[in-house]
């Protein structure tokens, strides 16, 4: 077989009996045929190559950490500044011009920091709930059996993806939000007097709850309950029976209903403050500063021309054959849709549209370019600046945005395995 | 039975009368039955059709009267913009700063230098779609490893290094070497490396030699080029003076060709079955995806500095490109492992039977597979990249968005904004929408060979 006696046949590893004088032959042929001639075998063992190379690594990238750290350790040194968290207790000194909570120049830098991550994700949240709403209605239309419509939804999709998220906030800020009249000549949102829109931003009514308004508060988690509970058991018996119950009416009535029966039966409790024009600027109600109205809109109309991909893309991702069967079976094009298209649709959309919300977040960031309070510009920008701590309030902020990002891919991954399709 | 005759007929058979033809069904062609079927299929259509032709006219309409109707196209200033026309857009601005835009504070005698680094790059990059031409992988290569450096000394000019004189050198004889190859494969449908093989008189000799000519040769025509330019300098242009599209596109440049091989490794570093690596790869990847960019170019701005050891200055231009690479080869990572993973394992399997080691796999047998699969999802990061150097406008680089912003400062054009912003809006846009389209053509000529 191997007249030149070059190769060897290994003999199998559980066959270890072969001492003779004193030497190991099996060991010695595993090492291979080099061995004899150098020794230098061991390196083409995969093994040693794997273990070899992460401690390579290993080296490499401590040896870069600690020539990093020790750099930076010398400069603040030279800089006369220490390291450290202890900053974020001394006073921060400069005023925010909006926050969710409340927040004077006196506080903290560890307020500003909680003062921002609150502002961030406050805007955050609104434009998610509205970027998803307005994405399912641009997939819808761009599904539309009219021409006109599916262009201009197509239209609406391209534009809008490929033009920066950054410039379209500069246009939405300086175009239109900067250029608006000054108060005295507000512009009035549909033309109601207690919406006025001006280049201080945009007022509404803020409500004042009286004494009883907490009981329409109850009244309202109770018909969130009783619906949740209603559907529940109309899921219940069509599964077990296929009665189906109608439930879009009830719901609406007890959702709206009962807390609206509770509200007057109690007085209504609730008075607004409208905003009211008195000299130069407006008194009462709330404002949503002309900043934030940019970056609302902006994340929006921007995001949900990706979430309209999305949506368009996770319907037409249900083959056609699904529609046939089930009006084969006798459903209504109705039920088609709501029984066997959506839930199947629904599969495909939600983990892109979840990683979607995670960029809305991100994206928010930007506000830094158009004055919106938000967490990179007030901390990453005037704490930073003021305090000079580069490390701890980058490492901070990178932590905030890091968590985020991990609750939201945990709870992909739980949406992932419970929808995960159950193969027989 | 003589009374059973029918009518007109003796012969007692019943003769074939035709009944009168139906209508013909509604057309279901031409104009009216397209309209019909697409605009106008039901009452509920007709009224989705009126709104959106009403919704189409507000939106022309105020972006004609705005835009064409009463703007100013010409004009010194912007008092007398608004004098000319208070609520017109002002054009004119936009006119007067446009070599801004496009070229930043680069001084107007040396524009030429960008302009000819750009037509460099087209005439490099243009053999890779034509017909008939080899070795386009090499082509291509060349065109993103070597071109760099001759178009960063064509931009910054000044004294060459040692290092940058052979660089240039190179730079300049793999052009030439490129088109000599081009020409030879259209013209004799032959390709360089044959015929300088002949040539030498080598042909003859056994092909492990063939490899001497083309060495020899190389660096000869490397040394007789640095010879050759040893006079040649350009004025030094500082990089504070880059800015505009061209600075656009010296970042996403960079970004872009360093995104895919970043990306690669740490996709393989991710999917590698060594604890050690695979930990740090997906930290890198983890990190660099959780964060949004602008933290990332904060970061190099303020941190960087920190980072290195005092006396050396980075400056911030470097830090932003370092960024922007780091950041969008995390993205580009995620993107290369989609694609490695749909490969299926049976590729490794009969890969490793045929006897390769796991780079020969990598290379010859995986890769090839995933990043087909992959190109849309890799042109759609590049678009995002593209997008994102809007970014390191808020650091204070002055690309694109950076001199839209100076015009406003501009005391001549002191609060303009809206329409510079459209003028760069419309620049992203046309940018962004054909490297989408051509995408989708990719997409579809690559893939002509999974069809049945």
């Amino acid at each position: 077989m191997d007249p030149a006696g070059n190769g060897r046949i290994l003999p199998p590893r559980n066959i270890r009996n072969t001492e003779c004088n004193g030497v190991d032959h099996v060991a010695a042929i595993e090492k291979g045929p080099n061995e004899s001639s150098g020794g230098l075998a061991f390196l083409n063992d995969e093994r040693f190559r794997s273990v070899f190379y992460q401690i390579v690594a290993f080296a490499v990238v401590a040896w870069v950490i600690y020539y990093l750290v020790s750099n930076t350790s010398n400069n603040l040194e030279a800089r006369g500044m220490t390291a450290g968290l202890d900053f974020l207790w001394s006073t921060a000194g400069f005023s925010i011009v909006w926050s969710f909570l409340d927040y004077k120049p006196n506080d903290p830098y560890g307020w500003v920091y909680v003062v921002g991550m609150v502002n961030t994700l406050f805007v955050a949240l609104i434009a998610i709930v509205l970027t998803t709403i307005l994405g399912f209605v641009i997939g819808i239309l761009r599904l539309s059996s009219n021409w006109l419509i599916s262009a201009l939804a197509g239209a609406y999709v391209e534009v809008l993806r490929n033009t920066p998220l950054l410039i379209q906030m500069l246009v939405w800020y300086l175009g239109v939000f900067a250029v608006l009249p000054r108060p005295k000549q507000s512009f009035y949102l549909f033309n109601l007097d207690f919406l006025p829109i001006n280049n201080r931003g945009l007022y509404l009514p803020k409500g004042v709850a009286d004494d009883l308004f907490w009981l329409t508060t109850v009244a309202i988690v109770i018909a969130i309950g009783l619906v949740i509970a209603l559907n529940k058991w109309a899921i219940n018996k069509q599964e077990t029976t296929g009665e189906i119950i109608p439930t879009l009416w009830p719901t609406l009535g007890i959702l709206f209903g009962l807390p609206a029966i509770v509200f007057i039966a109690t007085g209504m409790p609730l008075s607004f403050d409208p905003p009211v024009l008195k000299g130069f600027n407006f008194r009462g109600g709330t404002s949503i500063p002309p900043a934030m109205c940019a970056l609302l809109i902006a994340l929006v109309v921007y995001h949900a021309a990706f979430a309209g991909e999305m949506v368009r893309a996770g319907i037409q991702s249900v083959s056609h054959g699904q529609t046939e069967a089930a009006y084969s079976l006798g459903l209504k094009p109705s039920w088609t849709m709501r029984l066997v298209i959506i839930p199947q649709a629904m599969r495909a959309i939600i983990p892109p549209m979840i990683s979607l919300w995670m960029n809305v977040i991100k994206n928010s960031s930007l506000a830094v370019a158009i004055g919106y309070p938000d967490l990179v510009s007030v901390f990453m920008q005037t704490t930073l600046n003021q305090s000079g701590h580069a490390i701890e309030v980058v490492g901070l902020v990178m932590l905030f945005y890091m968590t985020c990002s991990l609750t939201i891919s945990l709870c992909l991954n739980v949406y992932n395995r419970k929808i995960q399709l159950r193969e027989r | 039975m003589s009374d059973v005759t029918a009518p007109g007929g003796k012969t007692g058979l019943l003769e074939f009368k035709p009944k009168p033809s139906m209508p013909p069904p509604v057309k279901t062609t031409g104009v009216i039955a397209w309209l019909r079927a697409n605009l106008f299929g039901s009452w509920l259509d007709t009224f989705m059709t009126i709104l959106g032709l009403y919704v189409l006219y507000v939106i022309l309409s105020g972006v004609y009267h705005w835009g064409v109707e009463t703007a100013v196209w010409q004009a010194e200033t912007r008092r007398v913009c608004l004098d000319t026309s208070p609520y017109g857009a002002c054009w004119a601005g936009v006119f007067v700063w446009f070599e801004r835009f496009i070229y930043g504070r680069y001084p107007s005698e040396e524009i030429w230098r960008v302009n000819l680094s750009w037509v460099l790059f087209a005439a490099w990059m243009a053999p890779v779609w034509f017909p008939r031409v080899t070795y386009k992988v090499f082509i291509g290569l060349s065109a993103v490893l070597i071109y760099p450096f001759l178009a960063g000394y064509l931009y910054l000019g000044g004294e060459r290094g040692w290092f940058m004189e052979v660089m240039v050198a190179v730079a300049i004889v793999s052009f030439i070497a490129c088109w000599a190859h081009v020409l030879l494969c259209l013209v004799f449908n032959r390709n360089l490396g044959d015929t300088v093989i002949r040539l030498s008189g080598f042909s003859g000799r056994p092909e492990t030699q063939h490899k001497y000519p083309l060495i020899v040769g190389g660096l000869l025509a490397v040394i007789v080029v640095m010879v050759a330019i040893q006079a040649w300098e350009l004025p030094y242009m500082s990089t504070n003076k880059w800015g505009g599209m061209f600075l656009t596109l010296v970042i996403s440049g960079i970004g872009i060709a360093s995104a895919l091989p970043i990306g690669i490794f740490a996709a393989l570093g991710r999917r590698s079955k060594m604890p050690v690596i695979r930990v740090f790869t997906t930290v890198y990847i983890e990190l660099f995806r959780s964060v949004p960019l602008i933290t990332v170019l904060f970061m190099a701005t303020t941190m960087f500095p920190l980072f290195l050891p005092e006396g050396m200055v980075f400056n911030k231009l470097a830090s932003a490109i370092v960024a922007v690479c780091l950041f969008s080869g995390a993205y580009m990572a995620e993107t290369v492992r989609g694609g490695l993973q749909a490969i299926p394992r049976g590729q490794y399997e009969a890969s490793a039977a045929l006897g390769h080691g796991y780079w020969q796999t990598m290379g010859l047998i995986v890769m090839p597979q995933a990043l087909k699969l992959m190109i849309p999802n890799i042109v759609g990061s590049f678009i995002g990249l593209f997008k994102d150097t809007t970014l390191v406008a808020i650091i204070g680089l002055y690309d694109l968005l950076g001199m839209i912003e100076a015009v406003s400062q501009d005391p001549k054009w002191i609060g303009l904004h809206s329409e510079p912003l459209m003028a760069a809006a419309l620049m992203y846009f046309v940018g962004c929408f054909a490297m989408s389209r051509y995408s989708m053509h990719l997409e579809k000529t690559l893939g002509q060979g999974d069809r049945r």
